[in-house]
This record gives structure tokens, sequence and C-alpha cells, in this order.
């Protein structure tokens, strides 16, 4: 399937309109290679000043530039099914969710057998309605607004002025929810579990679980698009 | 300075060129370019990638610079917490990386000379964005994080509420499309 | 044989592709449509909803961010 945007040189549509061309194009690259330079500078300055720094904008830089380049969106992940029944992209966020489990997991059972305290346990939080009713919230938001955070950033990137408002109202709403965070914490997140899965069915269970897991997603996922569009061609 | 005009439209055609910086990557590309570097995340840092805790941060050094306080809210209470108030913008390594998204994506969006400002178009596109944003932020605020930090970092860790935060998620994005076709399009 | 066109410039994802999804709807088979945008994933995600629907696709590149999407009506 020709899954890339170039226009195939041989046309075969005939249309009785020329094409809107105006003028001939800018040529852009000069630019983008002066912002790569503007990035290096940067990312020395900081690391200069504190290793962390330049190492998290570095990363920063290359999420952004992959996020662009593959249009790589969690947004449609979640709404394409919804609205045009195509998968494609959720499949691909189900394939990113299957090799960062198996390459943690690796890092995470290193660390936990050398008797050392496992990184990134963080991100292990408390399910309870506060999560439901966030993620309920989110998923309308990220809908509404055409990207999700990490989107938004890459299209404010992009030049989106539309994005720049969501940023900033993402930030403010930022801060209404921390400042009633409080609240939420008392009445449901305090009484919330947080579940490792490997707590529950120790390492090898987890991760070979949550691969099944997403291995009937991503088949769910094809057969609804084949079911939503008749027949999916990748 | 017309030689060097040469150069780049050549470069622009160079096959090699066209390949890498001006034809969009496939999904799966980008599926796993980005899980690669969340395992170079968590191994250099020990922790993954998250984008929206960062953003309640920006909220309180703006509240700040209105002359707002928020060193009594439970959620900055923790010294942790102070301290990264206290470090300040540019020297937050989240901060950091979430500027380097917006820059990366810029260089990436340069490189292919597809660089267009898109200015608001309707006043649906001003209220999509305010009431899309604040839903955002808000709802990530309960959730611990967004799609990135509560749901592909968690999920990644072996985390169940990352599962749970996708079903809700998903349940959002429903509605989200169903409000969309009503009042957006 | 009719040819349309469908102006998207400046709308943000999923826009485009829901109102090209809606305007292909009434259009004859043979009826060309050409959508303008400037959202680089709708350059993407509209050419490939429209292949799998079975359309002849082909994306212009007009300007520096700018695509005229031209899809061919076969069903």
């Amino acid at each position: 399937m020709p899954e890339t945007g170039q226009a195939s040189s041989g046309s075969s549509i005939r249309r009785s309109s020329t094409s809107s061309r105006r003028k001939p194009k800018k040529n852009q690259i000069p630019l983008g290679m002066l912002v790569v330079v503007l990035m290096v500078v940067v990312g020395l300055v900081q690391a200069n000043r504190e290793p962390m720094l330049g190492f998290y904008w570095m990363m920063g830089g290359v999420f952004g530039f992959i996020l662009q380049k593959s249009r790589f969106c969690f947004t449609a992940s979640m709404r394409d099914p919804c609205i045009t029944g195509s998968t494609s992209v959720t499949r691909a966020v189900l394939i990113a969710f299957a090799i960062t489990t198996i390459m943690f997991t690796a890092i995470k059972f290193g660390y936990a057998s050398m008797g050392l305290p496992v990184p990134g346990m963080s991100y292990v939080t408390p399910i309870s309605f506060a999560t439901a009713a966030g993620g309920i919230l989110f998923g309308i938001g990220m809908v509404i607004a055409g990207g999700c955070a990490s989107g938004t950033l890459m299209r404010v990137g992009e030049g989106f002025f539309m994005q720049i408002l969501s940023l900033f109202f993402f930030v403010v709403g930022s801060l209404v929810g921390a400042a009633h965070f409080g609240w939420w914490k008392e009445k449901f997140i305090i009484h919330g579990p947080s579940v490792f899965l490997p707590d529950v069915f120790g390492w090898v269970g987890a991760v070979v679980l949550q691969l099944l897991i997403i291995a009937c997603l991503y088949k769910a996922a094809a057969l609804w698009e084949e079911k939503k569009m008749g027949g999916s061609e990748d | 300075m017309c030689a060097v005009k040469a150069f780049f439209d050549k470069l622009g055609k160079n096959e090699t060129y066209v390949k890498i910086f001006k034809t969009p990557f496939t999904y799966l590309t980008g599926a796993i370019l980005l899980s690669i570097f969340q395992v170079v995340s968590l191994g250099a840092t020990g922790d993954p990638w998250g984008v929206s805790g960062t953003f309640a941060n920006w909220g309180a050094w703006l509240y700040r610079l209105v002359g707002g306080n928020v060193d009594r809210w439970y959620y900055f209470s923790s010294a942790g917490a102070q301290a990264v108030l206290d470090r300040g913008f540019l020297n937050d390594p989240g901060t950091m990386r979430n500027l380097g998204i917006i820059f990366g994506a810029l260089a990436a969006v340069l490189l292919a000379s597809q660089f267009k400002i898109k200015k608001i178009k309707s006043k649906k596109q001003v209220v999509a964005a305010v009431v899309g944003g604040f839903l955002m932020g808000y709802g990530a605020r309960l959730a611990y994080g967004c799609n990135i930090g509560a749901l592909y970092s968690a999920i990644a860790s072996l985390s169940l509420s990352g599962w749970a935060f996708a079903v809700f998620l998903f349940i959002g994005a429903f509605f989200g499309s169903k409000l969309l076709r009503k009042f957006f399009m | 044989m009719a040819e349309f066109t469908l102006d998207c410039l400046g709308e943000a994802c999923p826009i485009p592709l829901m109102k090209t999804e809606k305007k292909l709807e009434g259009l004859a088979v043979g009826d060309i449509l050409i959508v303008s945008i400037d959202h680089s994933c709708a350059m993407k995600n509209i050419p490939e909803w429209a292949r799998k629907q079975g359309h002849n696709v082909e994306i212009d590149e007009v300007d520096d961010g700018e695509w005229e999407v031209v899809i061919e009506k076969t069903k």
C-alpha cells in the first residue's frame, strides 16, 4: 500500500482545473538547519550548566522530530476508530506498547534482581474514580482540541496558532486541576489501589499477560477496521 | 547567493534526503523510534517520558507572575514540588523536554520544507482550543498524566492504571467524537 | 464527471477528514474532489482513508506546507 504522502509522478487522475500552485516554493531547508544548529547550541549551553537539562532538551527534540515525521498521534489512536473506523494509528500505538513493555521490564527486572530500587515506579499510580473522570475529560478534550499534550506541542512547532491557544488553556486547566487535587486525593485517589502487575502475576506472568492483551487488542483493531472500512490493506 | 540556493534546491530533491526528511515515516516506524527513546529515557534518567506534569508547573509559574501563590496547595506542598518551582523555568528538565518537542517538530517540518503558519480560522476553533485544552489540563491532573505519562509510560511500566486510563480515555474520545461532529464541523 | 473543491485550510484533525468523508458521500462515481489542506497529519490520513475506501488518490504539494488531495470517486 502506498502509505506515504508523496505525489505519484505519473498522474492518473485527469482533472480539469490546474493545480493551484501559485508561486515557486521557497526552500525552508536552510532555516531547518539553522534550527538544528540552534538546538545543538542550546543543548550544549544547558548541558554545561547541568547535564540533565541538556539531556532532556535533546530527548524532547528527538521526540518532537519523530512525532512530526511519523504524524504519530495518540489522539488519533483513540479517535479514528470512532470516526472513520481506521485503526492504523491504533495498531502502531499497540506495537509501541508491546516494545516498551518488553524493554522496560528487562530494565526493571535487572534492577530488582540486583536488589536495587526499581526505576520509574512513580508511573504506577492509584486507580480510582479520579482516573475515570480524568480519562474521560482528557479523552473529550483531546478530540475537540485536535491533539493531546505531545500532539499539541508538536503542532505548536508546526505553526498552528489554534494549538498555541489550546496549550495555554491546557496549562490553565492543569493549574486548576492542581488547585483541586487535594480534594480529589482525599475523596478518591487515596482509596484507590496502585497495582504493579508483576506484584500480582510475577515478572514473567505480567509480561506474558500484557503482551497477550496487546495482541488481542491488535487483532480486534484489525477486525474493527475490516468491518468498518471493508478490508485493511496493511 | 544563487549557488547556495541552487545547492539547497538540489539537496531538497536528493533521493536520500527526500526519503529521510521529506516523506513522512510510517506509523510503525514512529512507534519503533519512540519506543527506543522511551527506553533510553528510562535507562538514563530512571524515569520514562512524561509531558503534562510539567504543564502544572508552568501554570504555577504563570500564577506567580500575576501575583498568585501556590505554596499552600496540597499539589505543590511536597519538598520535591517546591524545589522544582524554586529552581525555575529554565532549570527544569521537564520544561526543557517539552520545549524540545516544539523545536524538534519545527526542525522536522522546516527540513521537509513544509512549514506554514496556520492562523485561527473561526470562532469554533477558539472554543475548541479553549474547552479542549482546559479539559485536558484538568483531566491530566486527576489521572496523574496524559497520553504519554498515564498511558504510554504507565502501560510500559506494567501499571494497571495505564489500562484503566486507556479504557476511560476511549470512552472520552467516543463522546468527544460525537461532540465534534455535532458542534465543531 | 464533475469536479468539486473543498477548502480545509487552517482546519485541524480530524475535521478535514470528516468534511471529505461527508462531501464525497454526495458525489457521483467518477466525480473528482480536490481537498485543500495545510495540516500535515491530514496530508497523511485523508489519502490513507480514501485509498482504503478504494478511491483513486493523488497528492499535490502546492506550496510549503500546503497540499491538494485529489480524489476520484470510484464507487
